[in-house]
């Protein structure tokens, strides 16, 4: 097992419900989520940015995801 | 009929510098005070723990981030115990005096506190702590051999019979660094809490067991100038005591929920309020219950590295100045009272059409 930060781009979604399962959802592509926290956004650009760590079995490039 | 228990969840995230609780346990007056208004009081160990310091809270539940975030999600409940036997895990890197040391904390909390420990185990490998800062200004970390520490808490699980988990990590000595030193003086994020969170979660999350982290350092410089926030960490030899002491008490995750839970266990769906830092509102566990009956009690003083406050991501929350504000909202919404009728305009009643 390895651990991984990684960050990501993620619309904005219509509730705090859509935002939490559209940031799970993109983390899930990424390894195991360990830890994340949206910290911040951009109001104009409809952008949550979120700082995560996942895990995973093989090697991942610590890299930005857009959505 | 028994009236519910009156119960708030108190989150200071750990490692994004937040000015009242991302210290040595600074914020754990405001946990001292909120758990006088409240029937139960959840909380988490960077919110408890200073180290030497810390304040047994009978109506208070010590759980951890990960943990914290499945019982928002309605996936965990908590179930109160009145001991857990606590297992300790050594990280091979530290070096025998150290070792020492950290034996001997723990040894004087049986002695002197009368906590109940298993035996230790050192983990097979060096678990290999790097620190890192992100760019939003967190801190966060890696461990490089996370296999080690998981085989070192499934021994203590199944062979000493370990209820709940306290992982020593050997992280770097940093001691010249800008970083040490602003956060000694009161200022900037915690360089090593969020590697610490790492460690704590990835356990939680393997085993569903109560588990909390403290560092092994060595002692640093003495410096006339450090800030109370930040003091009890220059108390002694180690940051363990804190760790036992909670843990010893810790609430277990009950993670399948049954139509005849007993009285002793508590889900999501009983909390009354969350209080949290106002820049803080992007967390997994305030997006969970921005979705519940729970009030979301936001406090514009405790400023963060963060930039999520609740409306940008649509949550409703009633937002205050200061704990002090925050704790009378508390007693406000306890005793039925809407904050409103406390302020000196109040709006008439107004009619919706149908």
């Amino acid at each position: 097992m390895t651990t991984h930060f990684i960050t990501a781009e993620i619309d904005l979604q219509e509730s705090p419900v859509a935002m939490q399962q559209a940031i799970e959802a993109e983390l899930q592509k990424r390894g195991q989520p360990l830890r994340w926290a949206v910290t911040d956004v951009n109001v104009e650009q409809q952008k949550a940015y979120v700082d995560a760590i996942v895990t995973s079995d093989v090697e991942i490039s610590s890299s930005v995801a857009t959505v | 009929m028994i009236q519910r228990p009156y119960t708030v969840l108190l989150i200071v995230p750990t490692g994004i510098g937040a000015a009242i609780g991302g210290y040595a346990g600074d914020a754990l007056p405001v946990a001292r005070a909120i758990a006088q208004v409240a029937d139960c009081l959840i909380t988490h160990p960077n919110v408890l723990n200073g180290a030497q310091l810390y304040w047994p809270l009978p109506n208070a539940l010590y759980v951890e981030g990960y943990g914290l975030d499945q019982f928002a999600a309605g996936q965990w409940g908590l179930r109160s115990v009145h001991q857990n036997r606590v297992g300790l895990v050594l990280d091979q890197a530290i070096e025998p005096e150290l070792r020492v040391r950290h034996l001997q904390a723990a040894d004087a909390t049986r002695a002197t506190l009368g906590l109940n420990l298993t035996d230790y185990v050192v983990t097979d490998a060096p678990l290999g702590v790097e620190l890192r800062t992100a760019d939003s200004g967190a801190t966060w970390g890696t461990i490089q051999n996370p296999d080690s520490l998981l085989r070192a808490v499934e021994k203590l699980i199944t062979q000493a019979g370990a209820e709940a988990i306290a992982v020593v990590a050997r992280f770097p000595d940093d001691t010249g660094s800008e970083a040490l030193q602003q956060y000694r003086h009161g200022q900037g994020v915690d360089p090593l809490a969020g590697a610490e969170a790492v460690i704590s979660h990835l356990v939680v999350r393997t085993f569903q067991i109560p588990c909390a982290h403290a560092p092994a350092l060595s002692p640093l410089p003495i410096d006339p100038e450090i800030s109370p926030r930040s003091a009890a960490e220059e108390l002694g030899y180690t940051f363990l005591p804190c760790v036992l002491a909670g843990l010893s008490k810790a609430p277990q995750f009950v993670t399948q929920r049954s139509y005849a839970s007993s009285e002793s266990e508590l889900w999501g769906d009983r909390v009354d309020a969350v209080v949290i830092p106002e820049t803080a509102c992007g967390g997994s566990a305030v997006l969970s219950f921005s979705q519940s009956q729970a009030r979301i009690i936001t406090v514009r003083e405790n400023q963060t590295k963060m930039q999520v406050p609740p409306t940008v991501l649509g949550i409703k929350a009633i937002q205050v100045t200061s704990y002090l504000e925050a704790i009378g909202v508390l007693v406000a919404h306890r005793a039925g009272i809407s904050p409103a009728a406390l302020q000196p305009h109040i709006a008439p009643i107004r009619r919706l059409f149908v």
